[in-house]
């Protein structure tokens, strides 16, 4: 669904994607794991077309979209939602959702027509209410809601473009650990055919939800394979020692 | 998001009531007086709608509303067509010149966004200037106003021109928050909130930009009409620079992003600026200090002190919608 052939970015003198060849099947749930600096988000911003490569393609169903702008991509189904959120403060968590849905349902330039009350716009902010588990607070303001609900909201964003791969940047970061667990809930309860790739720091969650775990160090893949044999690995250990023990 | 509050509606009540009773009671001076109040209001109304809502500040809506004038004293003089046919195609000239502007300055942020518009004001201007037909120097004179007298309306006489201005300012306004509640509005909101992440949705940016910057100019272009049909004779000043810098100080003066605000914006620059110059020709010294105390109060503008000091208060519990909290970092 969503592949990479060797991805190299660097910022001056600094390599901080090198090589990165991955690839991820339909449906498949990822997590990349990698200790601070190793290049994640940049990866991230590489396949959401925010930076550009210095060589390397990138490739969506199939097709090289290398070359493609931002929109362009979000339109063909990548969707992210961001380490720190990005969420539009003033607005109703039912009124964030709208402005993705409306960009996916083709109302966002409608005139004289709120997106909000179209019946497909509608639609899916109530689907993806459900699957963020956001019914509860959906006419809260952004600015009510708790941190943890704030994190879901901007999974939810990311969901409600309808995407084909999402990627997920840190979605547990500065959660306590009981909305950790609900994170997992939440991401299986996700359609099984949207690809999933997650950047997590959460040991357990990584393990529990990864049909498949890819570390990156200092912009390298250094590991790639099932989660059991993550575990074992000696390799990671040394790379990730301090967050290692803590999980 | 444009919201109408409890305290909105007072305010515009207010000053809808202030403007029918000047229009039926005012003499001469007054009716002048409230024409111009009508006429800058329905320009910093178009002017919030980008600058405001959409963080677009634009230094060439005077001269769009220059070019507005031009376009209705041409359509009606010198092409000859019926007035009221004249006014439309003027607004439609301006919102496509301004839709074109906004495509190519979407790209621009902050200060290029404002030095672009400003760039294509004056070329405006000057090609106004230097452009035989429209009279050069000495400007154009000879302009109508629209005949209404089928229905009984002379606008040649002051008390209902003012009226007519009065109408077209309520038809503007309405448009405004129409535009601002709709799809595009939304997504506008986004926008000025964070391009990135609304690119990142899959949103083509600068359409929207173009797009309200383009309605923005068809209301501009028709503030610019009523103003050549109001003085009857324009020139090339009309398009000066600093018509669009006294557009914007009206905008900040009365709050930005609210369009009320500027409503009220207007009403205080213009009753300033004719106590004022009555007594004092350093007017304009007196209208930036109190420009330089609103700015430094921190309030968004008068309307926007007052929304945050009464508008907050219980008895206008919808106001929480306009209130902003900080998100988190
Ligand atoms: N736009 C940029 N310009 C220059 N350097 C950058 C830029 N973006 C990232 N970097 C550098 O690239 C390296 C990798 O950053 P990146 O954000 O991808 O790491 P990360 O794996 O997401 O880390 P974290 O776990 O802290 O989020 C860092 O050293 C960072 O300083
Ligand atoms: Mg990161």
């Amino acid at each position: 669904m969503l592949e990479t052939r060797n991805l190299s970015k660097s910022f001056g003198p600094i390599h901080v994607t090198r090589d990165v060849s991955i690839r991820l099947e339909r449906g498949e749930r990822r997590v990349i794991l990698g200790p601070n600096g190793a290049g994640k988000t940049t990866l991230f911003n590489l396949l959401a077309g925010v930076l550009q490569a210095d060589s390397g393609q990138v490739l969506l169903a199939g097709k090289d979209i290398t070359a493609l702008p931002v929109a362009r991509r979000a339109r063909r189904g990548i969707s992210r939602s961001y380490q720190k959120n990005t969420l539009f403060d003033g607005l109703s968590v039912r009124e964030n959702l709208g402005l993705a849905a409306a960009v996916q349902a083709g109302q966002a330039r409608r005139l004289f027509h709120d997106s909000l009350s179209h019946p497909k716009v509608r639609e899916t902010v109530e689907e993806v209410a459900h699957l963020a588990r956001l019914e509860q607070v959906l006419d809260a303001r952004v600015n009510e809601v708790s941190y943890g609900i704030r994190r879901q909201l901007e999974v939810g964003v990311a969901l409600a473009t309808r995407p084909q791969v999402l990627l997920m940047d840190e979605p547990t970061s500065g959660v306590g650990p009981e909305m950790a667990a609900g994170f997992h809930d939440l991401l299986s309860g996700l359609p099984r055919d949207l690809t999933l790739l997650i950047i997590e720091h959460d040991m357990d969650l990584a393990f529990e939800v990864a049909d498949k775990i890819t570390v990156l160090n200092y912009g390298e893949v250094v590991f790639e394979g099932l989660p059991e044999a993550a575990r074992g690995s000696d390799l990671l250990k040394e790379i990730y020692l301090g967050s290692w023990e803590n999980a | 998001m444009f919201r109408h509050t409890t305290f909105r509606y007072l305010v515009l009540a207010i000053l809808g009531a202030g403007a029918l009773f000047q229009a039926f009671s005012a003499g001469y001076f007054g009716l002048e007086v409230l024409i111009e109040i009508l006429i800058l209001a329905i320009l910093v109304l178009a002017l919030d709608m980008v600058a405001g809502f959409g963080g677009m500040v634009s230094l060439c809506h005077g001269a769009l509303m220059g070019l507005g004038a031009y376009a209705y004293a041409m359509l009606s003089s010198i092409v000859g067509l019926p007035p009221l046919a004249a006014l439309v195609g003027a607004m439609a000239i301006v919102g496509a010149l301004a839709w074109i502007i906004g495509a190519i300055c979407a790209r621009s942020h902050g200060i290029y966004f404002i030095m672009a518009t400003l760039a294509f004001g004056q070329m405006a201007y000057s090609y106004i200037f230097q452009t035989p037909i429209f009279g050069g120097d000495d400007g154009m004179g000879g302009i109508t106003r629209p005949d209404l007298s089928a229905i009984g309306i002379d606008l040649n006489d002051s008390r209902s021109f003012a009226l007519f201005c009065l109408a077209g300012l309520v038809l503007a306004y309405l448009a405004a928050v129409a535009v601002l509640r709709s799809g595009l509005g939304r997504s506008l909101c986004g926008i000025h909130h964070s391009e990135e992440r609304m690119r990142a949705l899959g949103l083509t940016v600068w359409r929207v930009k173009a797009d309200i910057f383009g309605l923005s100019g068809l209301i501009t272009g028709f503030a610019g009409a009523l103003a050549a049909m109001h003085v009857m004779y324009i020139s090339p000043g009309l398009l000066d620079w600093t018509v669009s810098g006294e557009a914007l100080v009206v905008v900040i003066l009365g709050g930005l992003g609210t369009l009320v605000g500027p409503l009220v914006g207007a009403v205080a620059f213009v009753i300033l600026k004719h106590e004022l110059s009555a007594v004092t020709p350093y007017w304009h010294l007196v209208v930036g200090v109190v420009l330089i105390v609103v700015v430094l109060s921190r309030a968004n503008g008068i309307f926007g002190w007052l929304e945050a000091r009464i508008g907050a208060r219980r008895i206008f519990p919808t106001h929480a919608a306009v209130k902003k909290v900080p998100n988190d970092a």
